[in-house]
Order: C-alpha cells, then sequence, then structure tokens
C-alpha cells in the first residue's frame, strides 16, 4: 500500500498547530505496549465471570442445571435470569420510535431464547479458565422453536413471530415525505426500479469488548472500567438498572481498541458484571472472546430496499420513493430505530431532487440486534443514491459525471435546504468533484479503461460523490442531549489540562484537542495533556459517535479558552494597572492595546491566580472554565470518490487498481489524523463492498463466526490510495470543522460498487448484490455467458 | 446438510443389518462414542467426545432406531449437545443383497447449532462424511469379518 497525499496547507504564523499533521501523541504507549485496557486493569481479588449462551436461535427455556458447575472447585457461583434479572434492569433502547413495539430485553434470557449466544446463565469463578470449564458443566434443556430469519417471510400473514407476545415481527415503521411525490412521479420521462441490499456485516473490533467492576462497600459505590464509546451515557442509564445513585458510580473507559459503533451501547455484560460486583463484594471481569464478539455483539446494516426513481431524458433525478426493510434482530439495542432513519434522511444525498418518500420497516428476527456500525444508515443512503446516479447514465447513455453536476446544488447555494428538510451548512460538491478527476487523472483513467476493454479485459471505473451528516447533534434530535462538555484549566505552574467529556477512543484527540488549545492559548502543545474517559474527570458528556467529538467536543474546549481569557483579562489589566476593556490577548500574551512590548503570559498569570494575594476586587481564584456546546445544527460533510478495477473473468476476483479520495471535512485541525480515518474508512468500506457478509442460516445458526469465516480486509486487500481534500468550513461551530470518522464507509462502498458494475457492463451485468465476493461476481458473469 | 453414503460389504444384508442396529457394535464403531445406554426398545442415550473443525467437546445425546424392515431398511435419528453446541440427525439406511454380499445407502440429513455452526460449518459436511465413513467402513472391518471371502 502506498499513498500520496497533498501538502499539509500553509499555517500561518498564530496558528502554530491547527492544520500541522501532527503525531499522535497516543501512540508511543500504544506501540510500546504500555497503554491500558480493561483486561490490564488489574483488581485484587477478581474474579472471573464467563456466560453461557444458546446455541439455538429460538428456543424455550424448560430447565438450567447449574448443580454441576457449581461444584467445580473454585466456581464462586453460577446465577440464571431468575436470580439476576429483577436486580438488574433491562436493556434499554433510547431511540424508541413513536408506535414501535419492543420486547422486554433482560439481561439475561428469562423463559425463552431469541438468538443464537442469548445469555443464559453466568458463572464466576477464581479463574477465566475454571469459569469457561464450568460453562459445560451447566445444564440447559430448551425446547427449539422454528426460527424467524428472513425478514420479508417474517412479515408476511400468518409468518411465525420472533416475539409472540408482540403479536407482530414488525418492530417499528417510520416514514418520510417531502416534495410532491405523485407530481414528480407524472412530470417523468422515465422511472424505473432498483433493488438493493445491504448485507448484514460485523464489526469485528480488534479488542473485542470486556468490563470489570469494583464495589467499595465503605462508600457505597461502583467503578466500572468498560471498552465503551459511552461512558458518559452508561453513567446515566446503569444506575437505574442496577439500583445505585448516578453519584455512586464512575465509568471509566482506558484504552479501546476499536469500537466503530459496536461500542455505542450498554450490553447485558456491563449490567450483569457491575450487578455481580455488588453482589459477591467482589471485583468481576468479563472479557469477550472473538467468537462471542462475533455473536453477541451489535451487527451492522441489513436493509432490504425496493426504490423507484423518476428522471427526466436530461439527467434530472426528480424524485425517489423507497421501501426499505430493516432485519434488525431480536433486540432493540440502545440506537437500533434510528439507524434505519438516517438512510432515509440522507437517500437524496447531495443531489436536488424534487420529492422522496422513504418508508422503513423494522423486522424483528432471531439474530442479534443490528445497531449503528462506522456510517450507521449513512453508508445504506449512499449507496442507493450513488447507484441510482449510474444507473441513471446507463440508462440515458449519459457520463455519470454529467448526471451528478446536473443534479448537485452549486456552492451559492448554501445552506442548502433538502427535500428531507434537513439543512446542509455548507459544501462546494464541483470542486471536490474536479479536485478528485484530477487527483484520479481521470482522462488517463478512462484512456485506460478503452485499452483494457479493447483488449477483452474487464475494467472499471466507479465514483461517488457523497454527502454525509456528521456532528450529531442538536440536543432537539437527540434522545438524551446532543451537547457536547469541555474544561480546561490553567494549572498553578501554567501548564494547562484539558478535559473533554467526547470520549474519544481511537480517533487521536488526545493530540487534535490540544493542537487547538495550544493555538487558542498561545502555548507550546507540550505544556498540554487532554484527559478522557473518566466520568470522575470529566463531568459530563455525550461521547464520541456519528463523527461528532471534533466538532462538539473540540468547540467546547475552544469555548472555555475564550472564557479564561476574558476572565484572565481583568487580572492582566491589574497587573498592568490599566483598563480590562485596554487589555488585548495575542500568542499567549495579554498587553495593554498598542504596547505589546509589556506583557503577561499565562505563566505568571496563573502562579498570581492561584496564590491569591494581589486579585483584583471581584476576581474569583483560579483559572478554569467548562463549557456546554450545544450545536445549531449538524455538520454535512462530504467528498467525491474514484476508483478503478479490474474483474477476473475466469475468477471473479475483484482488484481495485488505484483509489483517489478527496474528502471535505471543513476545517481541518490535523490532516494526519484526518489521512488516517479516511483511510480505515476506505478499508472498512472495502470490506463490506468485496468480502465482509454475516451469516446466518435458515435455523438462524450463525455461520461467520470467527475470521477463519468472516473475511475482513488485510493490508495485501488495501489498494494504493490518492487522497485529498477541499476545505469548506461549517458555519455550525467556531472551530468550522465537520467531522471526518465516518466518511471513508460512506464514500467508497458505493464508488466500489460502482467501479465494479461499470468493469462487469460491457457484459450486459446492470447490477450485483453486495458484497462483489469472488463467487458472485463469477456468477453474474456465468449467467451472461461468460463472453463479450 | 446433506451427507450420502455408499458402502459395498461381503457379508449379506441380514448380517449387515444385525450389526448396524446392535447397540454394542454401535458404541464400538461410532467414532468416540463412549458409552450407549438402553433406555427403552430402540432409544439409547449415548456419550460422546468429538472434535470437528478443533471444536472438541462433550456430547450427550439420545439415538432410536424406528421404523425397522429387516434385512433391507431402518431408520437411525440421533441428537447431541454439548459445550460446543448441538447436532441432530435422521439417516434412513437401505441395504440391498448385491452379489454375495451387500450394499448399503445411507441418506442423512443433519443441522448443528452454536459453536460448532458458527465456526465450523465449512468442515462439518466434510467432518460427516468422514466420519459416515469411517462407521461403515468399522463395522465391516470389526464386526463383518474382513474378507468375507475367506
Amino acid at each position: 500500500m502506498s499513498t500520496t497525499t497533498e501538502k499539509p496547507p500553509v499555517t500561518k504564523s498564530t496558528q502554530k498547530y491547527i492544520g500541522r499533521a501532527m503525531k499522535r501523541v497516543e501512540d508511543p504507549r500504544l506501540l510500546k505496549g504500555v497503554g491500558t485496557y480493561v483486561d490490564d486493569v488489574q483488581l485484587a481479588g477478581v474474579v472471573h465471570a464467563e456466560f453461557v449462551r444458546s446455541p439455538h436461535a429460538n428456543a424455550s427455556i424448560k430447565s438450567i442445571n447449574t448443580d454441576a458447575a457449581k461444584k467445580l472447585p473454585g466456581v464462586i457461583g453460577v446465577f440464571t435470569g431468575a436470580d439476576i434479572n429483577e436486580k438488574a434492569g433491562t436493556i434499554p433502547c433510547a431511540s424508541p420510535l413513536p408506535g414501535g413495539k419492543s420486547p422486554v430485553h433482560t439481561v439475561l434470557a428469562g423463559s425463552r431464547v431469541y438468538f443464537v449466544g442469548h445469555p443464559v446463565a453466568v458463572v464466576v469463578a477464581k479463574t477465566r479458565a475454571i469459569a469457561r470449564d464450568a460453562l459445560e458443566l451447566v445444564e440447559v434443556d430448551y425446547e427449539p422453536i422454528p426460527a424467524v430469519i428472513d425478514p420479508e417471510k417474517a412479515l408476511e400473514k400468518g409468518s411465525a413471530l420472533t416475539h409472540p407476545e408482540l403479536g407482530t415481527n414488525v418492530a417499528f415503521t417510520w416514514g418520510l415525505a417531502g416534495g410532491d411525490v405523485d407530481a414528480a412521479f407524472k412530470e417523468a420521462d422515465r422511472v424505473f426500479k432498483l433493488r438493493i441490499l445491504h448485507q448484514r456485516v460485523t464489526p469485528m473490533a480488534i479488542e473485542p469488548r470486556g468490563c470489570a467492576a469494583s464495589w467499595h462497600s465503605g462508600e457505597s459505590s461502583l467503578t466500572l472500567w468498560t471498552s465503551t464509546q459511552i461512558p458518559h451515557l452508561i453513567r446515566t442509564l446503569l444506575p437505574g438498572m442496577i439500583g445505585i445513585p448516578e453519584n455512586k458510580l464512575r465509568v471509566v473507559t482506558p484504552e479501546v481498541g476499536g469500537g466503530f459503533g459496536s461500542k455505542l451501547n450498554l450490553y447485558s455484560e456491563e449490567a450483569v458484571v457491575s450487578h455481580l460486583a455488588m453482589r459477591l463484594n467482589r471485583p468481576t471481569k468479563w472479557i469477550e472472546g472473538r467468537r462471542e464478539n462475533a455473536a453477541v455483539t451489535i451487527h451492522g446494516r441489513d436493509q432490504i430496499g425496493d426504490h423507484e426513481v423518476a428522471i427526466k431524458n436530461d439527467g434530472t433525478v426528480l424524485a425517489i420513493r423507497s421501501n426499505i426493510i430493516a432485519d434488525i434482530g431480536s433486540y432493540l439495542q440502545l440506537l437500533t430505530p434510528a439507524i434505519p432513519t438516517l438512510t432515509g434522511l440522507m437517500i437524496g444525498g447531495c443531489y436536488k431532487l424534487k420529492a422522496v418518500k422513504v418508508d422503513i420497516t423494522g423486522v424483528h428476527t432471531n439474530k442479534m440486534s443490528a445497531d449503528a456500525y462506522r456510517g450507521a444508515g449513512r453508508p445504506e443512503a449512499t449507496y442507493i443514491i450513488e447507484r441510482v446516479m449510474d444507473y441513471v447514465a446507463d440508462e440515458l447513455g449519459l457520463d455519470p459525471i454529467e448526471v451528478r453536476l446536473k443534479n448537485m446544488p452549486q456552492s451559492g447555494e448554501f445552506p442548502f435546504t433538502t427535500i428531507t428538510g434537513l439543512q446542509y451548512d455548507s459544501g462546494n460538491y464541483q470542486a471536490a468533484l474536479e479536485k478528485a478527476k484530477e487527483l484520479a487523472q481521470w482522462p488517463r483513467l478512462l484512456k485506460e479503461r478503452e485499452n483494457a476493454r479493447a483488449e477483452g479485459r474487464l475494467f472499471g471505473i466507479g465514483l461517488s460523490t457523497y454527502v454525509e451528516i456528521c456532528a450529531l447533534g442538536p440536543s432537539k434530535i437527540m434522545a438524551a442531549g446532543g451537547w457536547e462538555w469541555g474544561c480546561v484549566r490553567i494549572e498553578i505552574s501554567g501548564k494547562v489540562t484539558v478535559i473533554t467529556g467526547a470520549t474519544p477512543h481511537g480517533q487521536g484527540q488526545e493530540t487534535s484537542f490540544a493542537q487547538i488549545a495550544a493555538d487558542r492559548l498561545g502555548i507550546p502543545i507540550e505544556d498540554i495533556v487532554v484527559l478522557r474517559g473518566d466520568t470522575a474527570t470529566a463531568h459530563f458528556g455525550r461521547d464520541t459517535y456519528g463523527s461528532r467529538a471534533t466538532a462538539l467536543g473540540g468547540t467546547a474546549i475552544a469555548m472555555s479558552i475564550d472564557k479564561i481569557i476574558e476572565k484572565t483579562k481583568t487580572l492582566a489589566a491589574a497587573l498592568l494597572e490599566a483598563a480590562p476593556a485596554d487589555i488585548e490577548f495575542a500568542e499567549g500574551k495579554f498587553f495593554v492595546r498598542g504596547s505589546e512590548a509589556k506583557s503577561i503570559g499565562w505563566g505568571q498569570l496563573a502562579s498570581e491566580a492561584y496564590v491569591a494575594k494581589n486579585l483584583p476586587p471581584g476576581f474569583e481564584p483560579g483559572l478554569e472554565a467548562s463549557s456546554f456546546f450545544e450545536p445549531p445544527n449538524c455538520t454535512f460533510p462530504f467528498g467525491t470518490h474514484i476508483c478503478a478495477v479490474e474483474v477476473d473473468r475466469d475468477t471473479g476476483q475483484v482488484k481495485i487498481l488505484k483509489y483517489t479520495a478527496v474528502d471535505d471535512c471543513g476545517k481541518q485541525v490535523n490532516p494526519l489524523l484526518i489521512e488516517g480515518q479516511v483511510q480505515g474508512g476506505i478499508a472498512q468500506s472495502l470490506g463490506a463492498a468485496l468480502m465482509e457478509r454475516t451469516v446466518y442460516d435458515e435455523n438462524g445458526q450463525l455461520l461467520t463466526g470467527e475470521f477463519m469465516d468472516y473475511a475482513i480486509p488485510r493490508a495485501l486487500d488495501i489498494p494504493e490510495y490518492a487522497l485529498g481534500s477541499t476545505e469548506t468550513p461549517s458555519p455550525s461551530n467556531l472551530l468550522g470543522v465537520k467531522g471526518v470518522g465516518e466518511a471513508g464507509t460512506i464514500g467508497a462502498t458505493p464508488c466500489i460498487g460502482n467501479a465494479v458494475i461499470d468493469a462487469l457492463s460491457p457484459l450486459g451485468i446492470r447490477h450485483v448484490d453486495l458484497p462483489f465476493t469472488p463467487e458472485r461476481v463469477w456468477r453474474a458473469i456465468q449467467e451472461k455467458g461468460g463472453t463479450l | 446438510m446433506k451427507i450420502q453414503g455408499i458402502h459395498e460389504y461381503k457379508a449379506p444384508p441380514e448380517k449387515v443389518f444385525a450389526a448396524l442396529t446392535d447397540p454394542v457394535v454401535l458404541q464400538k464403531c461410532i467414532e468416540g462414542c463412549e458409552t450407549m445406554e438402553k433406555t427403552g426398545e430402540d432409544s439409547y442415550d449415548a456419550k460422546l467426545r468429538i472434535g470437528v473443525a478443533g471444536i472438541k467437546g462433550n456430547y450427550t445425546g439420545k439415538v432410536r432406531i424406528s421404523e425397522k424392515k429387516p434385512p433391507e431398511s431402518f431408520t437411525l435419528q440421533a441428537e447431541g449437545k454439548g459445550a460446543p453446541g448441538w447436532v441432530k440427525g435422521t439417516a434412513k439406511i437401505q441395504i440391498t443383497p448385491k452379489g454375495e454380499g451387500s450394499e448399503l445407502q445411507c441418506e442423512a440429513d443433519g443441522q448443528a447449532g452454536g459453536l460448532i455452526a458458527a465456526v465450523g460449518s465449512r468442515l462439518i459436511e466434510a467432518a460427516g462424511k468422514k466420519m459416515l465413513q469411517d462407521f461403515l467402513r468399522k463395522i465391516e472391518e470389526q464386526h463383518l469379518e474382513v474378507g468375507g471371502e475367506k
């Protein structure tokens, strides 16, 4: 793999750090292996929990016999749903939709199991090995029931029911309509239909989940260490479940080896382990195994969409009418219902449609729950609309770029209100497209394709011009507050401690937030420490998901610094014997306007502020401020991805020859981090495009339970990247940043998909379902006779 | 998962039928079968230790022989569960005379669940076929006088 990147933008003298490609301060500890993950947390007297899990997708539990397991030396206890469920609450869904139906989600199974891996009992033992041995001794007598697996059949009359007590497999329905759909279809020159499937995928973070809890009996308080994206949301939700006050719970998130949405949840195991630590009065730990991770950590995507598109012969796309079935699995996890609604909201992409109508049905099946996975609803939307654009071009014999340009808003039209009611904050889609064409050497690509086709090779070019929704988001659209919190403290020594509630967990904000703070305070970055991931330190937070941390958390820090600067002006004025209104601040120095030579820096001011001998009247000691940033709107990053692929006619193998991505995530704080996010995002998206698929058999058995059966991209699968960017600041926050954590996963799958279909188009192939595995592509080629 | 097997025996159908429906013979010839206890007419409880796709585990299960039509056919139903998950299957066995010996045709339909399905699904069919072949061969080697022409 090689990468070519443009030079970082030249920085102004007042901006020493923002915009600079700085290496992550997090990396040395991670690379040296001295970072602390949950499993590294050493607790004296810790006991280990392991879960007995259902081997059936759907079954009633006739009996559970724990006697033999309890007798195994080293076993401390074995607990079933009957022992625990009333004391550990129910797993919450924070985004129920009106009229939706959701089953009661107890932490362990009650009288029935609903998916393979459903926890039925928990064993606690002195060692993890003993706990695992004891699992085998727990005898569960199941009465299997036919499983509900196919979401479309699950909607048919008379279908077996996942949760009979709900009387339906429909978990929720959600509709969105904008514009006059019927009129748009009447106005159309042509109407075509597309059926697009988004396979279920498994996030497969390199570090599975895990948690450890310690009950402090003297204080009646609990500390929970957990590999999560959302310690603050857990601190909001868990106390009520386990019966302790919120201010008696501390949640610590040490290093996290990948989340991607899969750790944006409050899981059964976290509640059970917390409860057990209290119940047994012993620190209790559980570390998820890889196979458990594949089965019982949320899955992503899994949508079936039937789309009808109304177009004019000049390439104008008038309207889309979509029926989407989301296979959400057995339970509503934290954000399960919200994910497909994002697909609906973003289905128009970066285009000016006249009308949109989307109807979504969430369906219960006997599978693990689906929830947020990197991109969360937007990759699906982007795939749909970008396939539509190529389909339109193909249908009308037009250039796919021309079709896109015809339907895009111009840069002068922002803020642009979409037909689904979103207000796209800022954008210049044409500029990103132009730059991507340049980086990809578009004319040369076309020539290469022409030459390849002349030789009978299956060479394709694909592009996607995506827009996504980030910095989620204004509290009015979020379940429990969408703000973010930050705190800045100038210590007595003049060193600076920055505390963020955004809980970065691998995105590198210990570095980028220090860059923001260093520039705004005018101090060396080395003087700053960024703290995260502990509710005892970061008192508030709404955590990291939806590419929100820098736009919201970074802004909260900038706001806090501005407050400190304002306050410090009074102190500086007293020391400089001037009026506060005459004090200016620049590059770390306070001075009287017009006499810059005589200035005071943070070191002296901090000392004065805390020693507090010469404070002006009314000046509160200390230099600390915190802020909640409530965003007025989401942000809408965008970009253009272009790739060239070649398909092996004999094997169906797709090879990506070159991958170009131009992403506009607003103002860039650290281009190196952005590049890393884009690269990783594309890699994950490439997995979804070419190889990843979570498979349940007709009985609801998970067949892709480890890396032997679930393919994810490896280094050799990653193509040459050419990465670039444009910078269109967001007006939604004072930093102008938008977010980039999910851009790669959103832009890349449709880009690769369009390239593969383009490569196969000389054979008359217009559609292949994701993922483009050699088998599927080969079969598609064979169906067309395999020859040109 | 469907598995088919054909095996030719030197012994006549009567002998083959008798061997295949004898719990003592079955216990000896089913790989990993540690015990087989009669619980009723043609019903048995069995304990097995088998490994598929690197997943070794103990299974407890039930075996039932039904639709007996000596000496030409019977149905064998088996189900087992253990820490690695569960397996169950039904095998229809036909024995027809062939020359002086006989030909056995087996059509089995099996399902697996839990860990064994999650991580062993690619190998389970191959493992099932091999177990069936080994079983049919052992029956011959141990109980039907190999080289019956002697």
